[in-house]
């Protein structure tokens, strides 16, 4: 799947974008997959919101392979 | 309700409002949040936004459907600035078409909170003067 950072998230990791492959995974599988890569996003996790093709992810949301995953931390605009 | 929503590089004070409309509008409340000399205490000379932009052009869609439902309007434009804004210039414009004063009032002011609670853009740098001035050096842009 892509991941999209956005914001101080693209300094943690070090890019904006990034191809992640851990097949169909839950919100937890998703961030244990994005923590061995990028273990500085950990202080971050409680405050970043999940999407999935644009739109918000829910309790039950599960991420796949063709899916677009964004790291949405706190927004900030108007 | 018509709705328009466009995130954009280009200065927001140069772009068209919402069509004018005969009839059912008695009431235009527009919104413009511009950008403040000083960002946390510190003067700057402009913010930059970024924006996941297909995402934030959704959300502004289904926030205003959403607030449309109790708050009936005839139209709402709303513009967001992406890129460098300099100070006193508008890094939004929401303008509001309704048949009554309070109902663009209040659509108004519940959609700029939830804006800014769920719609992703981001302030991702203030900018000083000299930092400007060194980037854009020898560029067109002078910071005022």
């Amino acid at each position: 799947m892509r991941v999209l950072f956005f914001a101080h998230l693209k300094d943690v990791t070090g890019c904006a974008h990034t191809e992640l492959d851990c097949g169909e995974v839950d919100a937890d599988g998703l961030w244990d997959a994005l923590l061995q890569r990028y273990p500085g996003l950990a202080p971050y996790r409680s405050t970043v919101r999940l999407a999935c093709n644009a739109r918000y992810a829910g309790p039950d949301t599960r991420f796949g392979p063709s899916d677009e995953v964004a790291l949405i931390p706190p927004v900030s605009g108007g | 309700m018509i709705t328009q929503v466009t995130l954009t590089t280009q200065r927001l004070e140069e772009l068209p409002g919402p069509p004018a409309t005969a009839g059912p509008v008695g009431a235009q409340v527009e919104f413009l949040g511009i950008v403040r000399s000083e960002e946390n205490g510190r003067p700057i000379a402009a913010l930059e936004y970024e924006a996941y932009q297909p995402m934030a052009e959704c959300e502004i869609e289904r926030l205003l459907n959403e607030l449309g439902s109790a708050h009936p309007c005839h139209t709402v434009q709303v513009l967001h600035r992406l890129g460098i804004v300099p100070v006193g210039e508008a890094a939004i414009i929401v303008r509001v078409l309704a048949a009554h004063r309070q109902e663009a009032f209040s659509l108004l002011a519940r959609f700029m909170d939830r804006l800014k609670q769920d719609v992703p853009i981001w302030k991702c740098k203030a900018w000083t003067r000299e930092e400007l001035a060194r980037r854009f050096h020898p560029g067109p842009f002078r910071p005022s």
